[in-house]
């Protein structure tokens, strides 16, 4: 923006201006990161809790159980375990995951990667942030209730969801606390988009963008469209429960005239399914950068990689059939997902094969960002490909509502997005706090989470092959599944390991933002523009607007005079001669 | 067309966008009710007169027109006259909101409630839905009413994007009258 | 897979392998998940090639300068399109086309009650119980010599068996694993399902969808009798239906006419 610093918004003087209703970009984000922690750890814990009384039904859960379920000494209730998981799944994808990756690593990362000095509305963005912490606070409050918490899973279908199925006010605060989240996502998604759009810096065309730029731009797309969509859902089923129309009851349940309970998982699902790459684009986007910049080599395909992320950006509208297979919608239906759905898989081999051309002849930095990066080409690799079991409508007959399906979610989810959030915040945590972290830790960190994950996760595709289905308290009262009690024991151990590995993230966390050693202003040698300022960046972030005039993904070029072995987006494109 | 009013056209494009999103899945599960139905209305509850609809219709048709005008002299800057026809608006949408709660009255005497079947519950909370964005609606057109000064920076296009945003209320309702009281 | 050596009796492998399939058309639903797991390997292993041998061999230890190519070139674009392709045409056509040939060729070719023998059964869920109806002698549903039970479903072996099914109050849904298949239970309309079973014996019927706290323990008990003992209870019970149903017991009124 040609104008003055202060034609954003001035430097904020007072505390509050500066730390709470903050309108910089990047204090928005790191709220949104704290945010996003302290609720990783919460559904965490709930994760805990889950494993612990999967593996040891009616067992009190050590230390902590006497204190949470007095008035069971200590073992985890039935109704509370509904609970848990519906929290466990509803905490992780919208204020977990979705803060960190969407709004921590979006707010950072779009206005410094393109040379902006904010976002287009400043305003709309802390609002944005105060919606999702208002809704955040909804749902824990829900926690509260002497009814307790919604317990109709994180997908709350009708009629259980209504109140014949759940009288308590938990339900309802659960459509409310989603309703508030949609709102903020909404804001956030007008942010973003318009951001992209109209405040690149001069020089930058769209294929001149990181693709990290790329993956929060399409997953704002997304959002905008079908966050609304859930948004309709969430208003019907509200007025189910308080103002007694009759949307979703039928059958006997319907006082009169009947509803369709039906119709919610359809609307739940056309906005489902797009949710579940709206979580992952932005990982998938970090992911394809940082292969290159620690390859130390330009991203194999960059432009094929973006495009394919489009396609599934496009084809992701149009699946989400797969997830009602066991409803027996009309066999037409049935065959037109089924064959949509495996479409997905080419965009999807496409960047896979183009993650592997980037390292492929490269000259590869084995510092944490890239290790976890790494680590999601294998998990998404699982995860992705346990889809396509999934995907055919017979198999799924089997599958649906089994822990194989949980494997396939945690996989893509909770490994490939999670390990994608931590790469991001071990990369730009100089940038954002201005020190380092402390290596060793990391590395610890990456081997300490990525080897029980794959014990916890695959236990799962094996359990749920295995017969075990969702969502049951105590899968041992079916004999034929009590054969399965060494993996799920072998699962929850793996759970606890995982959870003891992210306490030293914690740590390292906590420590290298008050004692870490400072930053340089670019540490990992990276080109783009966010790099080429001090770190932290100050208030206005650039003092003059960029020009750029290379791509983000300028490395080893032989002609390079410089004595760097990469170009910075600002500088003239060296032509190679090879 | 500088960059500010862009992002804002923009905006404005991506919030009605939304917006069309969540009333498009409210039409498509009328579409549903309404297609699996063996008979519509259903047992038991009967067609409301389209009377107050009706009369609805014209009024925010009416007020839409005015917001239009209001676009009109903004731009050969005749700040009397457009504040006169952004009176004119927001009277008419006031008056679009009082026909819509005895709408819901008259649908209440006439024995229908919102417990009583999947019809009621879709002319109740659907009506419901639109007039909290006529509220809205109505709130940034006394926002517009509060800055509509020659002084102000950019008013022009502030007034286009929130007539862009009356229109499309406007529109959807047409679709509501048209859907749930004619057909 | 790996954990199979590390600890005793049957390995994890065998414990996650699905329960013994009764049914004639679950080994189709086996054997394409196989196929497809095959498949998956076969990829997942030169995602493994590419991902640990790279980064062994182009670590900065043992390769010092990255190669510079914005992998645009001609063999590069056709080496993602081949990828592309392959994986297309290799999975995605050969799993959906097998999948869409055991639905219309089995799964969803429904025997006709008219034309040959069928087992009709009404299937009621409802929060926590599964209750099962048959015809009786009358051959109609809904009348006062329905044979009902309650969490007990009893089947010959050998013939075909058509379900439909409702519920009373949530969604629920019908899985019996030894058959593979599963339906919902969706209150306020009808789904259907049928299977045949091969092997008397008695097997686990669960609840597959989350229908409130005590989801976990909505199971009902299967039991796959010989065709002549089949006839022996049915023919008792049917007796004891006549003389015992009264027709407004309010939890034995819920049958519906079976309109095909
Ligand atoms: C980030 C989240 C995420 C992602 C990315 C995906 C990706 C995919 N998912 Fe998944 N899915 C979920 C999250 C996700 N899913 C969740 C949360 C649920 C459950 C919700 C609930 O019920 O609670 C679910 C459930 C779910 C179901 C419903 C199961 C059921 O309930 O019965 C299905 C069915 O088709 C499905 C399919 C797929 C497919 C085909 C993909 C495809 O996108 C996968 C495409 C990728 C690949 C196919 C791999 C490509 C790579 C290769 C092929 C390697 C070859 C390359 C080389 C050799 C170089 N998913
Ligand atoms: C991205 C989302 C995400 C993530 C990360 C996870 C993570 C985990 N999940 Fe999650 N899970 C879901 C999404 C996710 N899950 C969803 C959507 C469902 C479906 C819910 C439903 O059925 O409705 C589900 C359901 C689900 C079930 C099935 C419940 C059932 O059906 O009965 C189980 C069971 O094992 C489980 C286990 C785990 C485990 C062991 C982890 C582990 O990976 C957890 C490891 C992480 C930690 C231990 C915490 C990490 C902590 C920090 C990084 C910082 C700590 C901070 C502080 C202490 C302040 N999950
Ligand atoms: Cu019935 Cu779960
Ligand atoms: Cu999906």
């Amino acid at each position: 923006m040609s104008g003055g610093f202060n034609e954003i918004h001035p430097e904020p003087t007072t505390f509050i201006s500066k730390y709470i209703i903050s309108f910089d970009h990047k204090v928005i984000a790191k709220q949104f990161l704290w945010m996003g922690i302290a609720f990783l750890g919460l559904g965490g814990m709930m994760a805990i809790l889950i494993r612990w009384t999967l593996a040891y039904p009616g067992q009190a859960f050590p230390v902590l159980g006497g204190f949470l379920f007095p008035n069971t000494a200590g073992v985890v209730p039935p109704d509370t375990y509904a609970m848990l998981f519906t929290m466990h799944g509803t905490i992780m994808i919208f204020f977990a995951i979705t803060p960190i990756l969407i709004g921590a690593f979006g707010n950072y990362c779009i206005p410094l990667m393109i040379g902006a000095r904010d976002m287009a509305f400043p305003m709309l963005n802390m609002l944005s942030f105060w919606f999702a912490f208002a809704s955040g606070v909804v749902l824990c409050a829900s926690l509260l209730l002497p009814l307790g918490a919604a317990a109709g899973g994180w997908t709350s279908y009708p009629t259980l969801s209504t109140t014949i199925g759940s009288p308590g006010a938990g339900q309802t605060l659960w459509c409310v606390s989603i309703f508030l989240f949609g709102i903020s996502s909404t804001m956030g998604a007008i942010n973003y988009v318009t951001t992209v759009i109209t405040l690149r810096a001069p020089g930058m065309g769209y294929f001149d963008m990181p693709l990290t730029v790329w993956g929060l731009w399409l997953t704002a797309i997304l959002n905008a469209i079908f966050v609304p969509v859930l948004g309709a859902g969430v208003i019907l089923l509200t007025l189910d429960r308080v103002m007694g129309t009759t949307f979703f009851l039928a059958g006997a349940s319907a006082t009169s005239g009947s509803g369709d309970p039906v119709l919610f998982q359809h609307v739940f699902w056309i906005f489902g399914h797009p949710e579940v790459y709206i979580l992952i684009l932005p990982a998938w986007g970090i992911v394809s950068d940082l292969l290159s910049f620690f390859a130390r080599k330009p991203a194999f395909g960059a432009k094929a990689t973006a495009l394919s992320m489009t396609a599934v950006t496009i084809l992701s509208t149009v699946v989400y059939g797969h997830h009602m297979f066991t409803t027996s919608m009309s066999p037409l239906l049935t065959q037109s997902f089924m064959t949509m759905t495996m479409t997905i898989s080419i965009p999807s081999a496409i960047f896979f094969a183009n993650w592997l051309g980037t390292i492929w002849r490269g000259s590869i930095r084995f510092d944490s960002p890239m290790l976890f990066s790494l680590g999601v080409v294998f998990v998404f690799g699982l995860g992705g490909l346990t889809g396509l079991h999934l995907g055919t409508v017979t198999t799924d007959l089997y599958l649906h509502d089994t822990y194989f399906v949980v494997g396939h979610f945690h996989y893509t989810m909770a490994a490939s997005v999670l390990l994608g959030g931590f790469a991001g915040i071990y990369f730009w945590f100089p940038k954002m706090f201005g020190r380092m972290m402390n290596e060793t830790l990391a590395k610890i960190h990456f081997w300490g989470t990525m080897i029980p994950l794959n014990g916890i996760f695959f236990g799962m595709l094996m359990v749920g092959y295995g017969g075990m289905h969702r969502r049951i308290y105590n899968p041992f009262v079916y004999e034929s599944l009590q054969k399965l009690i060494p993996i799920n024991t072998m699962i929850t151990i793996s759970a606890l390991i995982m959870g003891a590995f992210q306490i030293i993230f914690v740590i390292n966390f906590l420590w290298s933002l008050l004692k870490g050693p400072k930053a340089s202003q670019n540490p990992w040698e990276v080109g783009t523009l966010e790099w080429t300022i001090p770190s932290p960046p100050v208030h206005h972030n650039y003092d003059v607007i960029p020009v750029v005039r290379c791509g983000p993904h300028e490395f080893g070029n032989p002609n390079l005079k410089t004595g760097r072995d990469f170009q910075y987006q600002t500088e003239e494109l060296v032509e190679a001669t090879t | 067309m500088n960059r500010s009013q862009s992002q804002n056209n923009l905006a404005m494009t991506i919030v009605l966008i939304s917006g069309a999103m969540l009333f498009a899945t409210l039409f498509m599960g009328y579409a549903i009710y309404r297609t699996s139905a063996p008979t519509w209305p259903p047992m038991g509850s009967t067609k409301v007169s389209l009377g107050l609809p009706f009369l609805a219709t014209l009024t925010i048709l009416l007020s839409s027109w005015f917001c239009h005008r209001v676009q009109l002299a903004v731009k050969v800057e005749n700040f009397a006259r457009a504040s006169m026809e952004l009176n004119m608006t927001l009277g008419l949408g006031f008056v679009f909101l009082f026909i819509q709660s005895s709408l819901w009255f008259h649908m209440k005497n006439v024995g229908l409630y919102t417990s009583s079947g999947i019809f009621a519950s879709i002319l109740y909370a659907y009506t419901w839905i639109h007039a909290v964005h006529v509220v809205l609606g109505l709130f940034s057109l006394i926002w517009l009413r509060v800055v509509l000064r020659p002084s102000n920076a950019r008013i022009l296009q502030k007034t286009i994007n929130v007539e862009r945003f009356w229109h499309f209320l406007g529109i959807v309702w047409i679709i509501m009258f048209l859907t749930l009281f004619v057909l | 897979m790996g954990f199979s050596n590390i600890n005793v009796g049957p390995s994890w492998w065998d414990l996650s392998m699905p329960p013994i399939d009764i049914s004639t058309n679950g080994h189709l639903i086996d054997s394409l998940f196989n196929y497809t797991t095959a498949l998956c390997v076969f990829y997942f292993v030169l995602v493994c090639i590419g991902l640990f041998g790279f980064s062994f061999i182009y670590s900065r230890k043992r390769h010092k300068t990255a190669y510079y190519t914005y992998g645009n070139k001609k063999q590069h674009l056709i080496f993602t399109a081949v990828i592309g392709a392959a994986v297309f045409l290799t999975i995605d056509l050969n799993i959906t086309r097998i999948a869409n040939n055991d639905l219309l060729g089995e799964f969803w070719k429904f025997p006709n009650p008219k034309t040959e023998k069928v087992l009709r059964v009404e299937v009621m869920a409802q929060q926590w119980m599964w209750s099962f109806r048959y015809t009786g002698p009358d051959n109609q549903f809904g009348t006062k010599d329905d044979v009902v039970t309650n969490n007990d479903l009893r089947v010959p072996v050998n013939t075909k068996i058509l379900f439909h099914l409702t519920s009373k109050d949530v969604i629920h849904s019908f899985w019996v694993p030894n058959v593979r298949v599963k339906v919902d239970t969706i209150p306020g309309r009808v789904t259907r399902t049928w299977w045949e079973v091969t092997t008397p014996g008695v097997y686990d019927i669960a609840c597959a969808e989350m229908c409130g706290t005590p989801h976990y323990l909505m199971k009902a008990q299967l039991t796959v009798l010989s065709e002549e003992d089949f006839g022996r209870w049915l023919k008792s019970s049917e007796e004891l239906a006549i003389n015992t149903n009264d027709p407004d017991d309010m939890n034995l009124a819920w049958g519906w006419k079976w309109e095909i």
